[in-house]
């Protein structure tokens, strides 16, 4: 028995020390090695000619990320505005609704992004029709914001990059908040900036995550216990939306993306037989040559977002999800803009694949930036849109 | 009929594992390994031609008397070194699966076994600088094989007399070679790339053997083995074929009182047939090997052979597959080794140390200790 044991013991020490890998012997390839690595090669495919476009309209006219408000920037000017329903005149206080004696107002924006490295941004409130809707022009916008709409102006400090922005208006000025009865007591809100350089800034509509424009009412009820006397009143505005007025595109030979309704842009490649079916790509970048610098606000650069189409439907393409990069587009760069696109590229490979060879592009967050890009199209005669892979291509090495 | 059964599952599995193993082994079809016993191991390979335990000579099984099967499996430590640099590594083989035994109310013995006949895993690692959009761009290659070669031999062996032994084999060489080439870059901004395909391999051969014994003490032994073509694939896709090379082997072993055996053998192979066949598929060829080798073994009780005896040996011999044209690649070993049998010699253990010197060109040199165990079982 005990010799069994040791048997058995031997037999599971062998197994023990047995299976077990090391590092790899060094060598030198390829005068020692049995064949060559991997076949490395690069190449530049450029877009298919005529088949690159640009769509808009991918953002509802109401449904923006952000609000954009600018003074003198290339990216267009724009002015926000919000409208805000009457103001109750009443709050409920244990069960009890009891008027309330307003003596103060805020009003709150959240500021998303700015120019950081400029200072003395001041943001003025104009008080202004609450019926403007998304048809309504710059013009017909600042014809509204003058000296005497004028509610009030908040500096932004200049260490603020994101959060609330308040103007808090004592019940000396309070007549300024209240609605006309011509409108039913609902108030409008104008919104443009100041500042020493041409500059603008992105705050919270009712579609961003930190919400748009509130007014905040601050007052007093008539009860006997002096800790519930004190009251506040918050309304959100029911519509808030801007308009910018942007610069004509150079031509239709432009391809374009971001702007408030959403353009999007195309691109379709081919990719030779000998790649689609044999390489592996470890490296895939669409270099993009802008036709203009890019429109945008310094320091707060879009992304350029590239995804990758489960089927070509032109404009109405649906998008891969999984396969999406986006890379930063700054404002006024003219270099060739380069956008990692491997994981999409690589979806394209193989025999039996179907994915389409095309890319569509566009500015994130859609419909809330001030990036606007407008590159050379395949019509362009210079700067077409290409697709630079670097590809791997086997070499069957380890032969006998 | 459960032993049988034990043994028909062990040699399925017979072979390499994954493994780091010899840098000799990269060109050709590998590092050759040896169709013997863990006995015969333990003298150097000396008694490989007259050990009933072994897949070398086919009249060798002649000598069983009884139905028994071994197993064994070897673990390997080696330092390799080569111009590039010095490299440790450990492996783990099962080269052997071996069943014999009588046909009953005849003087035949029947015999199946697998052997290692190849060793062919390796790593390979190698650096080098592209330029890739104009910009140089350091690589780090591996080039990694899995797989090797293996011999299942059907042999039958007649006893003549008590003195005269007679062994035929049947052949199958199968065994495949997965290679895995991978690329990868320092720069973060290019993915690494890689390719797998295998290589696969098939042959026939067919082997004859004899032994004669002169007298009390003196044992001949001889063998010869020829192999067809070995058939090639990539991927199922025929790349071509590879002459096998005529195998011969002589010896003679003596027994000196009851206590002391004494062999020695050599064995030659024209592997120079595959160069052209090597060249042709992209590999630096091969040349003939030759393979001598010396050992004895002392018998501690004269009544049980295998009870703990002590085994010594001594082999050297030359590689077939250079690492460049033109080179010379030998192995030198030494070897020391024993048995335990227990049960009523039912059962039991060999164990078989060695240590192995190989040098190829300039330059390349490895040493490794080979610790081989068997188990051996045998029907009561």
């Amino acid at each position: 028995m005990t010799r069994v044991r040791a048997l058995m013991l031997l037999l599971a020490l062998g197994v023990a020390v047995g299976c077990q890998e090391e590092l790899a012997s060094p060598t030198e390839c390829p005068e020692l090695c049995p064949g060559l690595s991997l076949t490395i090669r690069d190449t530049l495919i450029l877009a298919n000619q005529d088949q690159d476009s640009s769509f808009t309209g991918y953002v509802g006219a109401e449904e923006m990320s952000a609000l954009l408000i600018s003074d003198g920037i290339n990216a267009g000017e724009a002015r926000a505005f919000a409208a805000f329903p009457k103001r109750p005149d009443s709050v409920t206080v244990g069960g009890t609704t009891l008027p309330i004696t307003v003596d103060s107002v805020a009003l709150s924006v959240q500021l998303l992004a700015r120019d950081s490295t400029l200072g003395g941004l001041k943001l003025f409130l104009h008080r202004i029709a609450p019926g403007l809707d998304s048809t309504v022009t710059l013009a017909e916008v600042d014809a509204m914001l003058t000296p005497e709409t004028l509610i009030d102006s908040v500096e932004i400090s200049d260490t603020l990059k994101r959060g609330t922005v308040r103007l808090v208006l004592p019940a000396s000025k309070l007549d300024r908040l209240v609605g006309p009865a011509a409108d039913s007591g609902r108030l409008g809100i104008g919104f443009r900036i100041k500042a020493p350089e041409p500059t603008g800034i992105r705050i919270g509509s009712l579609f961003s995550v930190s919400g748009g424009p509130l007014l905040i009412a601050y007052g007093k009820v008539a009860v006997t216990d002096t800790a519930l006397q004190r009251q506040t009143l918050t309304v959100p505005s029911e519509k808030a939306n801007y308009v910018i007025e942007v610069p004509a595109v150079g031509g239709n030979d432009r391809l374009v993306v971001g702007g408030k309704l959403g353009t999007r842009s195309i691109l379709r490649f081919t990719i030779p037989p000998a790649i689609r079916d044999s390489a592996t790509i470890i490296r895939a970048t669409l270099e993009l040559t802008p036709a203009v610098p890019i429109r945008g606000l310094r320091n707060d650069p879009a992304a350029l977002q590239v995804r990758g189409i489960l089927v070509d439907l032109g404009a109405k393409s649906p998008v891969l999800s999984n396969l999406s990069v986006t890379t930063p587009s700054k404002a006024n760069d003219t270099e060739v803009q380069q956008v990692e696109v491997l994981s999409i590229v690589s979806a394209w490979l193989g025999k039996n694949n179907f994915v389409p060879t095309a890319l569509l592009m566009g500015i994130a967050p859609e419909g809330g930036s001030f990036g606007r890009p407008e590159f050379f199209s395949s019509r362009s005669g210079t700067g077409t849109p290409g697709l630079r892979i670097t590809y791997a291509l086997p070499s069957r090495p380890g032969h006998p | 009929m459960r032993l049988l059964r034990v043994a028909a599952v062990g040699m399925l599995v017979a072979g390499p594992v994954a493994a780091q193993s010899s840098q000799f082994g990269v060109r050709g079809l590998g590092l050759l390994q040896r169709p013997i016993s863990v006995r015969a191991t333990g003298t150097g390979g000396s008694f490989g031609l007259f050990d009933p335990e072994s897949a070398l000579n086919p009249a060798s099984i002649g000598q069983v008397s009884f139905l028994n099967a071994n197993f064994q499996t070897v673990q390997g430590w080696r330092r390799s070194e080569s111009p590039a640099g010095a490299a440790s590594a450990r492996d783990n083989r099962y080269p052997g699966v071996f069943v014999a035994g009588p046909i009953g109310g005849t003087r035949l013995s029947m015999s199946v076994s697998a052997s290692g006949l190849a060793d062919r895993n390796f790593v390979l690692g190698s650096r080098d600088t592209l330029i890739l959009r104009g910009v140089p761009v350091e690589a780090f290659d591996t080039l990694a094989s899995q797989g090797g070669l293996s011999d299942l031999r059907v042999a039958v062996a007649w006893r003549q007399s008590r003195a005269v032994q007679w062994g035929v084999g049947l052949h199958l060489i199968t065994g495949s070679n997965r290679i895995q080439s991978k690329r990868e870059f320092t720069d973060s901004s290019y993915a690494g790339a890689t390719e797998r395909f295998t290589y696969s391999f098939l042959g026939f051969g067919a082997s004859a053997g004899v032994m004669v014994r002169l007298g009390r003490s003196v044992t001949l032994g001889g063998m010869v083995r020829t192999d067809d073509r070995l058939r090639t694939e990539r991927d199922s896709l025929s790349i071509g074929s590879i002459a096998l090379p005529v195998t011969v082997s002589g010896g003679a072993r003596i027994q000196l009182g009851d206590r002391l055996l004494l062999a020695g053998s050599a064995l030659f192979r024209n592997w120079s047939v595959a160069n052209s066949d090597l060249i042709v598929q992209g590999g630096t060829g091969s040349v003939n090997s030759t393979e001598i080798s010396a050992g004895l073994e002392f018998l501690t009780d004269a009544k049980r052979a295998f009870n703990r005896p002590i085994r010594l040996g001594l082999r050297r011999g030359t590689l077939p597959f250079p690492l460049r044209p033109g080179d010379k690649t030998t192995e030198t070993a030494a070897s020391l080794g024993t048995s335990f049998r227990f049960l009523a010699d039912r059962a039991g253990f060999d164990l078989a140390l060695q240590r192995v010197w190989r040098k190829g060109g300039a330059g390349f040199e490895e040493t490794a200790t080979l610790l081989t165990f068997g188990i051996t079982v045998r029907q009561p």
